[in-house]
């Protein structure tokens, strides 16, 4: 089966993760997805290990698995026949994609006026850190941009300290953004032939990845949406996380007359439907850490696979908390190419990671390899891309244009 | 063309916070999103979780709904059915997060669409995916986020796992983005194809890189929650209080980049021989810098940390809470923070738009509209349906029409 971005050629000139996951999604749907990089050193993800920003394994799955399915082409951008050779490659691509800070584009030869006018139909894309139209231009990380939005602060019990939603939670938000940007200019190009600049950056896909609550806050100015709130206060205790005895589970129930009578029935207390406090929906809202504290108690006696399964029998909705462990063996997961095995050649075997997220029933995406070596398609791609001959290619690496 | 998904038409019929702001995407970006309403069915209730009083002002549909007509149908009549597969044979896209027997009920199965239609696409919300074991689970965030993972290692040890909705957030942009690739090969082949995005995937999405090392590794310890101290390096990752109880983070991975400018901020020798290298800052001496910068950054307050920080354009910043964006001017200038007009509110602030685009910026048509406030307009319009014919299909209850004047 075709893929649905067959034929579209991207030049990925990003580093680290946003920008790379941006791309990634346009190489696992079927794009030419060349990553451009620094000759020696390459994108400096290739070197992670050594800096302790991620755990990795024995191979460096933060690189390979990020920048699966691209092409690499090695050529040092700060020379003239280096930028000579990216102008000639935008030519011939349709997307241009950068994330290694706006300010610099100009000096390279790389700015929107100067690209879009070799090729009017480039979709150009940036995933800068704070956006286009201001003046911010502070270095960008994943965490550092997610503590100005307020998401991090309004995380965990009152008094712990704020929450990190992930290594790259934000980045990948990021990227996905950038795809959905490039996506939307690619359409109107099919329609129009006119291509367009677009940016998704760090911050605005955080502040939008804070929506439920932030917009909230915005529209009311009420500061509860943007303050950590206890589990024990609820104002809905049927709807929350308990702890069994083993480990934790959420239950997710309307705090109704029907949802209270089953769940009275389910965990099988009948001094808990006695209690006048919990008679009514006010009544447990009003009384809700008493009634936390009474479910606590109760769902601590057996464990959260138990309590799953005989809510689940009683017609609620409710879940183990898993670890990644359990997410590793979830059949929906594999069912669905939420994961992906594919070669490695570090390790003679191949290898799980995550696959691809949106399925399409007619033109699925796949992942077929793990990333590039650093610069393992330079000299093919001068060749067939640009007709380049073997002389010129060999000039070019004396002179240290490529490695 | 001023926007790029303009002549598009999309019928949104979606219950969940998540897929319906994938179809104000859509309208955002010039689609129209034709929002159907099912008056058999008892709305969502967005304060359900119980986390917020949000009972008072229902301000997520300002934000879900926007750039959205609203035609409200009983999905469990004939009538409303029946209405229900017009609208969808006028629609390019399906956008709904509806279960698969509803979906049969109401007759917009998808293999019968496709069947009938194959150039539409059918966009589906769900889950966990449509393949694997049977579930009748609902699409619910916290279910997905407790399968993920995620939930259970983001708190420090020993606190309540914690769901921070990204996984919902992630599966959103998910489906819009499918949706826009199967348009695009539509546009290449003339066929539309069923599209899928999930609730799990959104949430392994958000956790590519933690998924992604522990599937390398296979080490229960990259699952567990960490405490603070527990990060690799004291410079990275790794928040700490201030004097006035805000916290500061850095991110400096490559230490010895940011180390000569950075000791110097924090009161540190340069060559204090316990963390002149990046292999003892992030090695034997991780623990002993770690407890010396917890000291160092509780004898001032933050503004005055960020203001050195700045100075010095150090990658490292203070943990802000919402007042920050609300008030920031290059959130406003790139509008990701946008001031509108609502009807009910008066001027309010809203999140604006997370992409920018040159010639094909997103836009704010108009604001969410009430249930059924466009049933009459679109039926007329779009179906063709007389004036007596709607006052009829009312007439039976198989149409809802809102009294809002707007």
């Amino acid at each position: 089966m075709a893929k649905p971005l067959e034929g579209i050629r991207v030049l990925d000139a990003t580093v680290w993760f946003q920008g790379p996951v941006c791309a990634q999604y346009l190489a696992d749907m079927g794009a030419e997805v060349i990553h451009v990089e620094r000759p020696v050193t390459g994108d400096q993800a290739r070197g992670v290990r050594s800096i302790a920003a991620v755990p990795v394994a024995d191979w460096n799955q933060y690189f390979l698995a990020v920048n699966r399915n691209k092409k690499s082409i090695a050529v040092d951008l700060k020379k003239d026949e280096g930028r000579d050779l990216m102008h000639k490659l935008v030519e011939k691509s349709d997307v241009f994609l950068w994330n290694q800070g706006l300010e610099s584009l100009a000096g390279l030869g790389l700015d929107y006026e100067t690209l879009s006018a070799i090729n009017p139909k480039l979709i150009y894309a940036t995933n800068s850190g704070y956006g286009t139209a201001g003046t911010v231009s502070k270095p960008s990380f994943d965490m550092t941009v997610q503590a100005l939005t307020g998401i991090m602060a309004r995380l965990g019990e009152p008094g712990e300290p704020p929450i990190y939603l992930g290594l790259g939670a934000g980045d990948a938000y990021g990227g996905l953004m950038g795809a959905l940007g490039i996506l939307l200019a690619l359409y109107h190009r099919d329609r129009t032939g006119r291509g367009q600049a677009i940016d998704a950056s760090l911050y605005g896909a955080q502040l939008f990845l804070a929506a439920p609550t932030l917009q909230p806050y915005l529209a009311t100015g009420d500061e509860i949406y943007g303050l950590q709130q206890s589990r024990s206060k609820t104002r809905n205790p049927l709807w929350n996380r308990y702890r069994a005895e083993d480990t934790w589970f959420a239950l997710c129930a309307e705090n109704s007359e029907d949802a209270w009578r089953a769940l009275l029935a389910c965990v099988a207390s009948p001094s808990l439907g006695e209690d006048p406090r919990f008679e009514s929906a006010v009544g447990r809202r009003e009384n809700n850490e008493a009634l936390v504290a009474e479910l606590d108690a109760l769902f601590a006696t057996r464990t959260a696979g138990d309590w799953v399964g005989a809510l689940e029998a009683a017609g609620f909705s409710a879940a183990l908390i898993e670890t990644y462990r359990g997410v590793a063996e979830d059949e929906h997961a594999w069912a669905n190419t939420y994961f992906s095995q594919v070669q490695c050649d570090e390790l003679g075997e191949e290898v799980a990671i995550r696959g691809v997220p949106v399925g399409l029933g007619r033109s699925p995406g796949s992942v077929e390899t793990l990333g590039p070596e650093l610069g393992q398609d330079t000299e093919l791609l001068l060749f067939d891309v640009l007709g380049l001959d073997w002389d010129r290619i060999g000039e070019l690496k004396e002179l240290g244009v490529i490695p | 063309m001023s926007q790029a998904l303009e002549g598009i038409v999309v019928v949104d019929l979606s219950r969940e916070y998540w897929a319906s702001l994938a179809a104000a995407l859509l309208g955002d970006f010039g689609a129209r999103v034709i929002r159907v309403e099912d008056l058999s069915t008892p709305a969502r209730d967005p304060g359900r979780d119980g986390v917020y009083p949000v009972d008072a002002v229902d301000s997520e549909a300002r934000l879900i709904h926007r750039n959205k007509e609203s035609v409200a149908l009983a999905l469990a009549s004939e009538a409303g059915c029946d209405l229900l597969g017009q609208l969808v044979s006028c629609a390019d896209v399906l956008l709904t997060d509806a279960s698969p027997e509803n979906r049969k009920g109401w007759g917009i199965a998808d293999e019968d669409l496709l069947a009938r239609r194959p150039e539409l696409v059918y966009a589906v919300g769900s889950l966990a995916g449509p393949l694997g074991p049977e579930s009748s689970q609902p699409p619910l965030d916290e279910l997905a986020a407790a399968r993920s993972g995620v939930m259970y290692s983001l708190p420090e040890p020993g606190q309540p796992p914690v769901n921070a909705g990204a996984g919902q957030m992630y599966t959103s942009v998910m489906l819009a983005l499918g949706i826009v690739t199967a348009l695009h090969h539509r546009h290449e082949t003339g066929e539309g194809q069923r599209v899928d995005a999930s609730l799990l995937g959104g949430h392994m999405y958000a956790s590519t890189l933690t998924l992604d090392a522990y599937m390398a590794m296979r080490e229960d310890r990259l699952a567990e929650p960490k405490a603070r101290f527990d990060a690799a390096n004291p410079m990275s990752g790794i928040s700490y209080p201030s004097q006035d109880g805000r916290w500061v983070t850095l991110t400096m991975p490559d230490t010895d980049r940011w180390w000569p400018a950075f000791s110097k901020i924090v009161g540190l020798a340069e060559d204090d021989e316990r963390f002149d290298t990046h292999e003892k800052r992030c090695g034997d001496s991780r623990l002993a810098m770690m407890e010396a910068l917890e000291g160092i950054f509780a004898t001032r307050p933050a503004a005055d940390w960020r203001a050195d920080f700045d100075e010095q354009n150090l990658s490292a910043d203070i943990i802000e809470r919402y007042d920050y964006p609300a008030k920031d001017p290059n959130a406003r200038d790139n509008r990701y923070v946008i001031e509108l007009e609502d009807p009910e509110l008066g001027k309010i602030k809203s999140l604006g738009f997370p992409i920018h685009m040159s010639e094909t910026p997103a836009q704010l048509h108009r604001p969410a509209p009430a249930v059924g406030e466009d049933s009459e307009a679109v039926l007329k319009t779009l179906l063709g349906l007389t004036a007596e014919e709607v006052v009829d299909l009312r007439g039976k209850g198989a149409v809802g029409i809102s009294d809002r004047v707007s």
